[in-house]
């Protein structure tokens, strides 16, 4: 199909690129620990992207009965309004080799997914909760092309399970939340892991005790790092450099960062669902250091970001059917080694014991809102125990976080030996200090 | 396609089956800076069935290429088969409905050349940009769409929908040495190129705000009198209340269902919040919900008093209440779930105006516009766009970083007066729950004071 669409693209534009996805997904929900629904999804599209008289121009459409033409003619007619820019597309290139399709998840029957599903509610039963599982496999296809003969194909699989335990006492509402996600099925020690993951902060979360307060050190688990994350992956971005709003923008080769923080884009990491032999606009994947020894190393780009910043992609386009590429991050990773988690019982990873009295996140509440980029953040705590003495003393309701995340970041007070993936994010825990923590 | 629908029905072996199919027309424009990203027209075509099997659970399919309607009202009943329950899922009665619910497309944003729509964002994204130098980003989209939606049920409901949307936004972003600040203007409808006409001053004023935000102070924290405008106000009871009265919350936990005990005091008795998808010309309006059933204007919270709920079919079967047309999906692609449609806080008779309610504040928070918000059940943050402080029963001082901060029903309880100054938001934007967003949606309210609430800024170390 895209063979076709790109030749028409020769005949009536200068060059193109088009991607073309299918996807199978198979969906389980079991809802208050009763099995509610089983679903399935079919989703065939292209996302074509025309280059005519220098400008650029983008279609999609999931009309599988759509002829070529009408897509081409609505990129075209795109591409009339569209910025002239000089858009190179990526000639052809041996792609690096990554395992993303594994038989066992493909070939996962429903009963096997079934029960999983079972086997986890039966395990997280608890009096007074009520425990939620979801479980999603995904099987696709991809098939990205250009003009310029590059022609990258292949397959993947991925597989989320998420749970949930809430519990409500009164006006008390607890609510503990964990996922896996990969390519593959999870084995017998990832559902151990992720059913001790809920059960460890269900059981120090009962106990409710009051919050400290002040400038205070601060843990932040792998589940609770998003706020001090996000910040970085809006400042590494090639857009918001391009942009003039990036804080990291005339940083690249300054130290910023302690100097024990590292932060790495790789798309070719084992097992992982989010990796890839080549992005979505056919330009093949690579390890990409952002921050080595808490020195800028380098931005995230797309070919539109890259053409007009004149740089090189870095692999990082990602696209929809519908709409223009956009940049993505793969799999992002914190900490200057990958050390596996050594253990995962105790959050914080060993890094409480060093505390006399701080506090640990697990997850706070409003992630994303306000001025993001600056660094600067605010959130009440969503999930938080309080440490004293080396203990975790209990859960602290009714406190907020507050700081700057480039002011935390330039002295970082321990790496935790809990390093592990949430989502497509690898991170331990990190000790932060002088962390504002207000009562309400 | 009605005769597909019944053939698709006609063909399935499960007890009850329900069949969606769409087809939207969509374009958008996005400009950044004096750029313009991207100016593209779409078409979005797939069905969704749903099959239920007596004693067994939901099977679900979700396709693009329509050819394969059959094979997928088969696989959903396959599913059904596969989720065996002991207590089944049964369906609160809704009177099949046969009808056609055309909207007025206001402007049928299918004829109107792409150019046309370029040259009106240009405008917009102009009137930010020409505030001044200090404007060094802008973020403006234009968006629309044109759907048909076919629905039809094995009890005999054949219903079918057209309807417009349209949505602006816009981001202004303003910069002095190491200040940044944002102003955001947000416009959606469901309407249609008519309804995005005019709309200059809305994009002006957000970037004037953004420059004016370079010198004003953060707010102080602490706990203050805190008066919300009814923008804010709208989206404060849709995040901290409205999700706790979606059914799905509460069918399936008993304890849930005690903290929202219908009869229990939420609030004082000036306190009234409904949620009206009958509400003419809303984004979140809609005839017919995505199970069939008639959308309506129900009652939550009555004179402090919790009265009512969100349902679909299921959870009003499961609850022994009446089904209230808020089964939603986002599109062919997604179940419907519970969710809320244009929900309000009722503006109070003789209730007076944002004067009369500031008048005897000596010191206090007017926080307004809301850059998010979002709620884990009873505790909930919300991002204020920017504020005054109240000083002697007059706005003051223009001041930034507003994150207000609490527990809903300590905050609820608080809310000792509204004005009677009620206004729809007519925003884009939308609502997230279970993977759906952005699902159209309108709030509205008055001003609405809050004796005290904690209002994070400058935290005093």
């Amino acid at each position: 199909m895209i063979a076709d669409l790109l030749t028409a693209v020769r005949r009536r534009a200068q060059a193109g690129d088009a991607l073309w996805r299918r996807e199978e997904r198979t969906t389980l929900a079991f809802e208050a620990g009763r099995f509610k629904s089983a679903g399935t999804t079919e989703e065939t599209g292209i996302n074509l992207r025309v280059v005519k008289d220098g400008q650029v121009g983008v279609a999609g459409t999931t009309a599988a009965d759509a002829a070529p033409d009408d897509l081409l003619a609505r990129a075209l007619a795109s591409a009339a309004l569209g910025e002239a820019l000089n858009l190179g597309f990526p000639p052809p290139a041996p792609l690096p080799p990554v395992p993303t399709y594994f038989d066992t998840a493909a070939d996962a029957s429903l009963d096997a997914l079934i029960d999983i599903g079972r086997t986890l509610v039966g395990r997280l039963d608890r009096d007074g909760c009520q425990v939620n599982v979801a479980i999603e496999r995904e099987v696709s296809e991809t098939a990205v092309a250009n003009t310029a003969g590059t022609a990258g194909r292949y397959r993947g699989t991925g597989v989320a399970v998420g749970v949930d335990l809430t519990r409500i006492a009164g006006d008390d509402v607890l609510m503990v939340y964990d996922q896996y996600v990969a390519a593959d099925l999870p084995g017998a020690d990832e559902l151990d892991a992720l059913v001790r993951a809920v059960t460890t902060r269900l059981d120090l979360a009962l106990t409710v005790v009051a919050p400290p307060e002040g400038a205070l050190p601060v843990i932040f688990t792998p589940t609770g790092l998003s706020a001090i994350l996000l910040p970085l992956e809006q400042g590494l971005s090639g857009k918001a450099v391009l942009q003039g709003v990036s804080p990291l923008g005339e940083k690249l080769g300054a130290r910023v960062f302690d100097e024990r923080f590292a932060l790495t884009d790789d798309p070719l990491a084992g097992g992982r669902a989010a990796s890839r032999p080549c992005d979505d606009e056919g330009v093949p994947s690579r390890r990409l250091p952002l921050v080595e020894d808490g020195v800028v190393r380098g931005f995230v780009y797309d070919l539109e970001t890259a053409a007009r910043a004149k740089t090189a992609s870095t692999g990082h386009g990602r696209r929809g059917i519908f709409g223009k590429p956009r940049i993505a991050y793969s799999n992002l990773m914190v900490g200057a080694d990958r050390k596996p988690s050594t253990d995962d019982r105790i959050p914080g990873g060993g890094l409480a014991a060093e505390l006399r009295n701080g506090l640990i996140v697990e997850d706070l509440i409003g992630v994303g809102q306000g001025n993001v980029i600056a660094g600067g953040f605010s959130h009440p705590v969503a999930l938080a125990y309080r440490v004293e003495r080396g203990t975790i003393t209990g859960r602290v309701k009714d406190a907020a976080v507050a700081g700057n995340v480039y002011e935390l970041l330039k002295r970082i007070g321990g790496f935790g030996s809990d390093g592990r993936w949430l989502g497509s994010r690898f991170a331990p825990s990190l000790l932060l200090e002088g962390v504002s923590v207000a009562r309400r | 396609m009605k005769d597909r629908l019944r053939d698709a029905l006609q063909s399935s072996r499960a007890d009850y089956t329900e069949i969606r199919v769409e087809r939207t027309w969509s374009s958008a424009v996005a400009f950044r800076g004096r750029r313009l990203e991207a100016a593209t027209a779409s078409e979005d075509v797939g069905g969704f069935v749903r099959a239920l099997h007596t004693g067994c659970g939901w099977g679900v399919a979700s396709f693009t290429s329509l050819d394969r309607l059959p094979a997928m009202v088969a696989r959903a009943t396959e599913l059904s088969r596969a989720v065996r329950l002991d207590e089944p899922i049964r369906l609160a009665e809704v009177q099949p409905r046969e009808a056609d619910a055309v909207l007025d497309l206001d402007g049928d944003v299918r004829g109107m050349p792409l150019a046309e729509k370029k040259r009106l964002l240009e405008a917009y994204n102009g009137a930010m940009l020409a505030v001044g130098d200090r404007i060094v980003d802008t973020q403006a989209s234009y968006q629309d769409e044109v759907s048909e939606v076919w629905y039809a049920n094995s009890e005999g409901a054949l219903i079918y929908q057209l309807r417009p949307e349209v949505v602006l936004s816009g981001t202004a972003i303003a910069r002095r040495d190491g200040v940044i600040e944002k102003g955001l203007v947000s416009i959606g409808y469901r309407k249609g190129w008519n309804a995005a006409q005019g709309r200059e001053a809305g994009f002006r004023t957000v970037a004037e705000r953004a420059v004016a935000l370079l010198d004003a102070p953060r707010v102080r924290g602490g706990t203050y009198p805190v008066v919300l405008d009814p923008e804010l106000g709208g989206v404060f009871i849709h995040e901290a209340f409205g999700h706790l009265s979606e059914a799905d919350f509460v069918y399936e936990n008993p304890q849930a269902r005690e903290m929202m005990t219908l009869g229990r005091r939420f609030g004082k008795p000036v306190l009234n919040v409904g949620d009206n998808g009958a509400a003419p010309g809303l984004r979140g309006t809609l005839p017919f919900d995505d199970e069939g059933t008639p959308t309506q204007d129900t009652a939550l919270i009555k004179d402090g008093i919790l009265v009512g709920r969100l349902h679909s079919r299921e959870t009003a079967a499961r609850l022994g209440e009446r089904p209230t047309g808020n089964a939603r999906a986002l599109s062919f692609r997604h179940a419907p779930i519970v969710r809320m449609t244009n929900t309000y806080i009722v503006g109070a008779t003789g209730g007076g105006t944002f004067a009369d309610l500031i008048r005897d504040i000596k010191l206090g928070v007017y926080a307004c516009g809301a850059f998010g918000g979002q709620t884990l059940l009873e505790n909930f943050s919300f991002t204020a766009a920017y504020g005054y402080m109240i000083r002697d029963g007059h706005v003051a001082e223009l001041v930034k970083d507003v994150v207000l901060a609490g527990n809903l029903f300590q905050t609820l309880d608080r809310i000792e007066r509204v004005a009677g100054d009620f206004r729809w938001n007519q925003m884009g934007g939308g609502c997230g729950k279970g993977g759906q967003f952005p699902l159209p949606v309108t709030e509205g309210a008055p001003h609405v004071r809050i004796e005290e609430a904690l209002v994070g800024g400058d935290v005093p170390a």
